[in-house]
């Protein structure tokens, strides 16, 4: 030993790490990363040890190329390595199951303070740096990609309550008129609205009102159904004017009494969502919340309980998800390309599907929801529902991290 | 989300986090500890104390007769639960109370470990008493709890008078959406044990004894796995929403004699609670990708410590003053434990021993699946009280759905050579 150490020393360290490299581990050791056909090499392990361990065998790298070598030997519950700046995810690999081959990622870097983050591991975030010269001003671009699309996001939820004030009058006049046949027909087209931007009003308490109180929740006041109602606060809204046309079957005093509310506070929500702004995770989050919708009083068969109009209810979740996720697309796009391309995917997959649903005969255009359809196509309606409900799950923390 | 994840104050969190699993294990050991100096029958009543009672011995045993009230209540829970209730289909007076004696001598046997009678009789053509599907499985911890619904204190069996003072049926909840078929009851049979098919036995036998005798038929049911409600001694277990569930719930014995047990009446009722049950569903895959910080925001708690949102250790006090630098409450108004708190209904407690079920695939092709939320406590109004604000504006209702009910009186425990409620027919 004695022998070797002064004659080949470098060798040694390097057979070292080669053979054993969990332990220099631990700790941003300064480990500087070895240049090979001009990149430089930095390999991450994941194993499973404590639950989920992330070792990244060089901390520090040479401005320039960098290739990242991520292999998953054994952690089951780390499937994702990422690179940060500050919040803003530079690059990052995903699907990274025990047993699949290593793979690799090259990012030019310019010099600074990175992170290394693998969500799921005992310590999620490293630190790693790279010396050198700075990358030149980050352009900031999909930050500022993502701050338009909630700002044309913002100015189409103020176009659906606009049109949503359109078809409420529509349906008030002919409440008023106390033509049944005409208000039967309007009700579906009055309807959509609402379940497109649900999401972003959801919870409206109006002033002067506690948080608890649904006498002042705007949600409640205009889309509550009977499953959820507040026997103080009794029954208003959209809802209960189906159940008068639908189920009664006849337009009362009290009939137009919830239609003239309803337009009032249909009034209130086109002024209040102009008042709103939104964080690109609000988009993200606002349409999975929408998907929730979708499975949880649409594929039920509980929102349109009288009319069975629920279709229509579904077009407009997907729809309003859609748009949100539309206006989130741009940046996401620079953020994650694959994921944007599956939810993208998972959305066709779904409009294809409502396509076959469509019935112009029908006011609103949908077939009617009736326990037959519901027997025989809810399980399918929820599944594609299901698939575009995970990959969109995870737009929130991708936009959310761009600073 | 991950702006949190991803903050500076990230790390800590992980390590306070590991801290405060091992500040919690060496917790539960030091209080096991002085419990079992305090309860010498611990061993008896079949509490690991050495574990804080959850680790499973499958020949423990409990005791049917003999204590003031039915086990089943105070019972620290055990990990399995089938609970059915029953249609009364005889309209004879003597044929309820032959049922509750029958059921009594039957269940005092089941909890020891016992068969109910022959499994194989010698006679090839008779058919077995016990159905044998317990048969060397041990007592493990069973426990049958018998409840008495709103038609047991009627005039047809002559009851009416003996109706405890505050059993009525519950009043109309906000957000209800309960199923015919899963509500409701004549009887009830709480079964809870550490081995499932050791409860469903228990069950399946009773009902037998039931249908034998003509005067009750089996309504509705729901097989419980994983207790979701702590009892004395026990670490707080999680619902199928991954998060802690009765974490405040009632321990100690002057909470119990507080706000469980019925003081008043007559004998007979004495030690006695009223149970309600409810059957909730959860919206399992909806939950499943909803954002980390909603799902804290909906418990106002932190999902894995179970710390409330203004603290870091499950056990903190929760402060329900505190806001944020916009000046939000931390725990926001519509967060389940906020509504769900004592501080929020004048002191107020019941005691909950719910467990979490699953009924397989619905016809959406959904995970059928939520919590059996059972309830005791000595006024039903104090259940309604509560779920009054939750039914109303808990943020979890977007998540769930209260799809069953029922309510019944749970007498006391008979003493040996009675028989459960015999003081009614007096």
């Amino acid at each position: 030993m004695s022998r070797i150490l002064p004659t080949r020393p470098l060798f040694t360290l390097a057979a070292l790490l080669a053979v054993a490299p969990g332990a220099y581990a631990a700790a941003n050791d300064g480990t500087m990363a070895p240049v090979k056909g001009g990149a430089s090499q930095v390999h991450i392990t994941l194993t499973g040890d404590n639950g989920g361990t992330c070792i990244v065998h060089q901390t520090v790298a040479k401005a320039g190329p960098v290739t990242f070598i991520v292999t998953n030997k054994t952690a089951t519950a780390i499937n994702e390595v990422e690179l940060l700046s500050g919040n803003r995810i530079v690059g990052e690999k995903e699907n990274l199951a025990p047993g699949l081959p290593t793979t690799s990622l090259t990012l030019t870097l310019g010099g600074g303070a990175y992170q290394i983050y693998c969500p799921g591991a005992t310590k999620e975030l490293q630190a790693f740096t790279v010396t050198g010269q700075a990358a030149p001003q980050a352009t900031g671009s999909t930050a500022a990609l993502l701050t338009a699309g909630t700002q044309g996001y913002a100015a189409y939820v103020n176009s659906v309550t606009d049109a949503m004030l359109t078809a409420t009058n529509r349906l008030k006049a002919d409440i008023d008129a106390g033509d049944l046949a005409k208000a039967r027909a309007e009700y579906p087209l009055a309807r959509p609205f609402y379940e497109r931007i649900e999401a972003d009003v959801d919870g409206f308490v109006m002033p002067g009102f506690k948080a608890t109180d649904n006498a002042g929740n705007l949600d409640y006041l205009v889309d509550m159904r009977q499953s959820a109602l507040d026997p103080k606060v009794g029954w208003h809204g959209q809802h209960a004017i189906e159940r008068d046309l639908f189920q009664n079957g006849k337009i009362t005093d009290q009939t137009k009494q919830l239609a003239a509310e309803l337009q009032k506070n249909v009034e209130l929500l086109d002024k209040v969502v102009r008042t709103l702004t939104y964080k690109p995770e609000d988009l993200a989050n606002g349409a999975a919340d929408l998907l929730e919708e979708v499975q949880s009083t649409k594929i039920t068969g509980e929102e349109e309980a009288f009319s069975h109009f629920d279709l229509i209810d579904f077009a407009g979740n997907v729809e309003g998800a859609e748009q949100a996720f539309a206006y989130l697309a741009p940046g996401m796009t620079k953020i994650d390309p694959d994921l944007t391309a599956r939810v993208n995917a998972e959305f066709a997959k779904v409009d294809a599907m409502l396509d076959t649903y469509r019935d112009p005969s029908v006011p609103g255009g949908f077939k009617m929801y009736t326990a037959e359809l519901k027997a025989s196509d809810g399980a399918k309606l929820s599944k594609a529902i299901q698939a575009l409900q995970e990959p969109l799950s995870k737009v929130g923390a991708k936009v959310a991290t761009v600073s | 989300m991950p702006r949190d994840k991803l903050g500076a104050e990230s790390p800590d969190i992980h390590v306070s986090r590991r801290g405060l699993l091992v500040r919690a294990a060496v917790g539960t050991l030091t209080a096991s500890v002085s419990a079992s100096a305090a309860l010498t029958a611990a061993h008896a009543t079949g509490v690991d104390t050495a574990s804080g009672g959850d680790i499973v011995d499958l020949t423990q045993g409990h005791a049917f007769y003999g204590n003031a009230q039915q086990a089943g209540i105070s019972t620290s829970p055990q990990r399995f639960t089938f609970y059915m209730t029953f249609d009364l289909t005889s309209p004879l007076r003597s044929d309820l109370q032959v049922l509750l004696a029958r059921w009594s001598a039957a269940i005092a046997q089941l909890m020891k470990g016992e068969t109910i009678g022959q499994v194989e009789p010698k006679g090839d053509s008779q058919v077995g008493f016990d159905t044998g599907e317990a048969l060397n499985l041990g007592p493990a911890s069973l426990t049958v709890t018998v409840g008495l619904g709103p038609k047991v204190f009627t005039d047809t069996y002559g009851l009416a008078d003996k109706k405890p003072a505050l059993m009525r049926a519950l009043i109309q909840l906000p957000s209800d959406a309960l199923v015919a078929g899963i509500s409701g009851g004549d009887l009830s049979v709480q079964a809870c044990a550490d081995d499932p098919q050791v409860a469903y036995h228990a069950v399946r036998d009773l009902a037998r004894i039931a249908k034998d005798s003509g005067t009750a038929a089996t309504r509705w049911t729901v097989m419980g796995f994983g207790r979701a409600s702590a009892g004395k001694g026990q670490a707080t277990p999680r619902n199928l929403l991954g998060f802690k569930d009765g974490t405040r719930n009632i321990r100690d014995d002057a909470e119990f004699e507080k706000f469980v047990w019925v003081k008043g009446g007559p004998a007979w009722q004495r030690y006695g609670s009223y149970q309600v049950v409810r059957k909730i569903q959860m919206h399992i895959e909806n939950w499943d990708t909803d954002r980390v910080s909603d799902q804290n925001n909906v418990f106002g708690r932190h999902k894995v410590s179970g710390a409330p949102l203004t603290g870091t250790h499950e056990f903190d006090t929760p402060d329900f003053h505190k806001r944020d630098a916009k000046g939000d409450p931390v725990i926001p108004f519509t967060a389940h434990m906020r509504l769900a708190a004592h501080e929020t209904h004048g002191g107020i407690k019941i005691l909950r021993r719910g467990y979490n079920y699953t009924d397989g695939i619905n016809q959406f092709g959904l995970l059928d699946a939520g919590l059996l939320f059972l309830s005791y406590q000595n006024d039903p109004a104090h259940f309604e009280t509560l779920q009054s604000s939750l039914g109303a504006s808990d943020a979890l209702n977007e998540y769930i759905s209260h799809i069953g009910s029922g309510i019944f009186f749970v007498p006391p425990a008979p003493q040996e050579g009675s028989y459960l409620a015999e003081g009614m027919f007096d």
